[in-house]
């Protein structure tokens, strides 16, 4: 047992899958990667109109593409659909099949797949600036391409079942049962919150509960095990060390399979929703810290005595700091789900500070290291500059720090104020805006290291039919 | 069992929906049939069981104004919910009278719910009533005119179309109205 999980183990350097790199062709995962961090950069501008709009409200305001209750959903569903679950599933292209040890299953339905996934994202600007939304958070794609983004994802997860059942190796490592989970757990997920939701008699609370269901479990069954599956294949790569716990990472896995769906209704706590129904969901939040300790505990064993190759490998600093925040985040989660702390930070700025601390901070990250270390291997050379992804490093860490700070800070100080009904709204508003003004430059802070990441990767792309030294083995 | 799991792709995606299903049936498809409140509109005759009152259907306008404002996304903005909590009680309150606490029957004709989840301007749930169509007009014209320090973006399309304006303006005046919570029935229509 002992031998064979070593033996799947990315980390060491002695397996068939490094003894056979050129089996790979690896064209979808090119497509999925270069497309998914254009639409970072695009989606970055978005991001950073709609804080610019909390400083100046009057900025682009009179045009009614670009107000902000159409642009907000742009951003989120952008980064979401976009960026980040386009870049898993490149990576997941990438993982995959080397830790089957065969081919990916059809690049041709691969790169469908891709060509696909880019009519989504750019069917979704067009219809959601000009207001088609649904009106359902995560889910404001309108049906239509809902039910593309369906078709896609099971072309995906056709074609990943497909490599996964060619396997070589009979035993599969851990990122392969959390790219399973997602695309299962996805499919659901995805399923409930944009079409059960619109079944005949599905409204108000229900339907609420039902959306809940979908926009926590979208982060915590889709973007979360995604993320693990990337981190859990390149931590032990990038630092060539093998993972610490085999174990570990099961209990992380079937504790999250078990525990995570369980909690949307934290969402309505205090609300118009069954009291009973709010207690279960704060039960399973706090039951959700053993599957997080079991990752980040796991995560962080297998860094020990290496932790000095974080100073010259950009992947790991990325992958490091990802881990860290998201025991941050996932301990912000129960804590938010408790009823006291929750009448303070429900509904406030706290809780963007806290949303995107996960699915930047430590989704974002995981996958920003993944394509840094694969695209130079994917395309046989070495990456543009290693100086400017050290420069993009320090820019999403400082402006996320900068952002999440300020929005934790400043929700908690409006939470406090909202509890004080003798002071009138307005004045809450008001006193919030030195906040959304740091929000602002941390926002171009972290804008600015997406276009550096965004300069390198494609330069590192286009530049490699010239010769290049020594190009970096897979 | 799990072991299995390891290197049996078909005992894996037995197990891992296996344990998804029993808290994802749980806690959406369970919920309504045990709490009728979800689905049942809220009525209420006797002033002993709390505020009177009766929730009725929308009408075509209303219906219209409904999509105006998903259209816009408001619900990016504004919470439609006054929870249990006193401070909630009390803002969304008016001239002194608190407004009571938002129940699931309240929302049982809402196609989109529109809950929310940040509370960037003030929540809507007892909006109704409270300011005229005049006041909505020039509010939607551009909000610091009458709210110096807002921050809540103009809608000039709206302001200027009649139709629209009409149409919006009857939607949030139906916020919060199935219950009757003003003694003095002062609403604005």
């Amino acid at each position: 047992m002992a031998e064979a999980v070593k033996a799947i183990q990315p980390g060491i350097s002695s397996t068939a899958a490094v003894a056979s790199p050129e089996i790979h062709h690896d064209t979808t995962v090119k497509w999925f990667l270069l497309g998914a961090v254009g639409y970072f950069a695009i989606v970055g501008i978005i991001a950073l109109i709609i804080a610019a709009k909390f400083v100046w409200p009057q900025f682009l305001g009179t045009i009614p593409y670009f107000t902000y209750g159409r642009m907000r959903p742009l951003h989120v569903n952008g980064m979401l659909f976009g960026w980040l679950l386009a870049a898993d599933m490149g990576l997941a292209y990438y993982i995959v099949p080397r830790l089957c040890g065969v081919k990916l299953w059809s690049e041709k339905l691969g790169i469908a797949t891709s060509i696909l996934w880019n009519i989504i994202i750019l069917s979704a600007i067009v219809t959601l600036l000009g207001g088609y939304q649904k009106g359902l958070e995560y889910a404001d794609l309108p049906t239509p391409v809902a039910v593309l983004v369906v078709i896609a994802w099971v072309m995906f997860g056709v074609n990943i079942f497909a490599t996964i059942a060619t396997r070589k190796y009979n035993q599969m490592y851990v990122s392969t049962w959390y790219l399973m989970g997602t695309i299962l757990w996805t499919a659901f997920v995805y399923l409930t919150g944009n079409f059960a939701t619109l079944l005949p008699g599905i409204t108000g609370v229900n339907q609420a509960n039902l959306t809940w269901m979908y926009t926590h479990n979208a982060v915590g069954l889709i973007f979360t095990p995604a993320g693990l599956a990337v981190a859990y294949y390149f931590i032990p790569r990038a630092s060539n060390t093998p993972l610490f716990s085999h174990k570990l990472s099961m209990v992380g896995f079937w504790s999250l399979a078990f525990v995570y769906v369980w909690t949307g209704a934290h969402h309505m706590i205090h609300g118009p929703i069954s009291q009973w129904l709010q207690t279960i969901s704060i039960v399973f939040s706090i039951m959700l810290l053993i599957p997080v300790w079991a990752v980040v505990y796991n995560f962080i064993a297998t860094m020990k005595g290496e932790w000095h190759q974080l100073s010259d490998n950009v992947s790991l600093k990325f992958l490091m700091s990802g881990t860290v925040f998201y025991l941050l985040t996932c301990f912000q989660g129960p804590m938010h789900s408790l009823r006291s702390v929750n009448a303070i930070v429900s509904k406030t700025d706290w809780i963007p500070g806290h949303a995107h601390m996960a699915v930047l901070g430590t989704f974002s990250f995981i996958a920003m290291a993944g394509v840094y270390y694969v695209i130079p291997r994917v395309f046989k050379t070495t990456l543009h500059s290693e100086a400017a992804a050290n420069w993009s490093f320090w820019l999403f860490l400082v402006g996320g720090l900068g952002m999440f700070t300020a929005l934790w800070l400043g929700g908690f100080w409006q939470g406090w104020q909202w509890n004080n009904p003798s002071i009138p709204f307005i004045d809450t508003v008001v006193a919030l805006k030195p906040v959304w003004m740091v929000r602002f430059f941390s926002g171009i802070l972290i804008f600015s290291g997406i276009v550096l990441f965004l300069y390198n990767i494609w330069s590192t792309a286009l530049g490699s039919g010239k010769a290049q030294a020594e190009p970096v083995r897979s | 069992m799990l072991h299995k799991t390891d290197s049996n792709a078909t005992w894996f995606v037995v197990a891992a929906l296996g344990l998804f299903f029993i808290g994802g049936l749980l806690t959406t498809v369970v919920p309504p049939l045990i709490d009728k409140s979800w689905g049942k509109p809220f009525a209420n005759a006797d002033p002993s069981k709390g505020p009177t009152g009766k929730l009725v259907d929308y009408t075509e306008q209303e219906k219209r104004g409904y999509a105006i404002y998903i259209r816009e996304g408001c619900k990016y903005c504004h919470t439609q919910q006054t929870r249990t909590l006193a401070s909630d009680v009390i803002r969304s309150g008016w001239k002194g009278v608190p407004s009571p606490v938002s129940t699931p029957d309240e929302f049982v004709y809402d196609y989109r719910q529109t809950f929310g989840t940040k509370r960037t301007g003030p929540d809507l749930s007892r909006i109704g009533g409270k300011y005229n169509k005049e006041w909505h007009r020039a509010h939607f014209r551009n909000p610091r005119d009458l709210v110096p320090g807002s921050i809540m973006p103009p809608f000039p399309w709206i302001a200027d179309n009649a139709q629209e304006l009409d149409d919006l303006v009857a939607y949030l005046q139906t916020r919060g109205r199935a219950k009757d919570w003003r003694p003095d029935n002062d609403y604005e229509k």
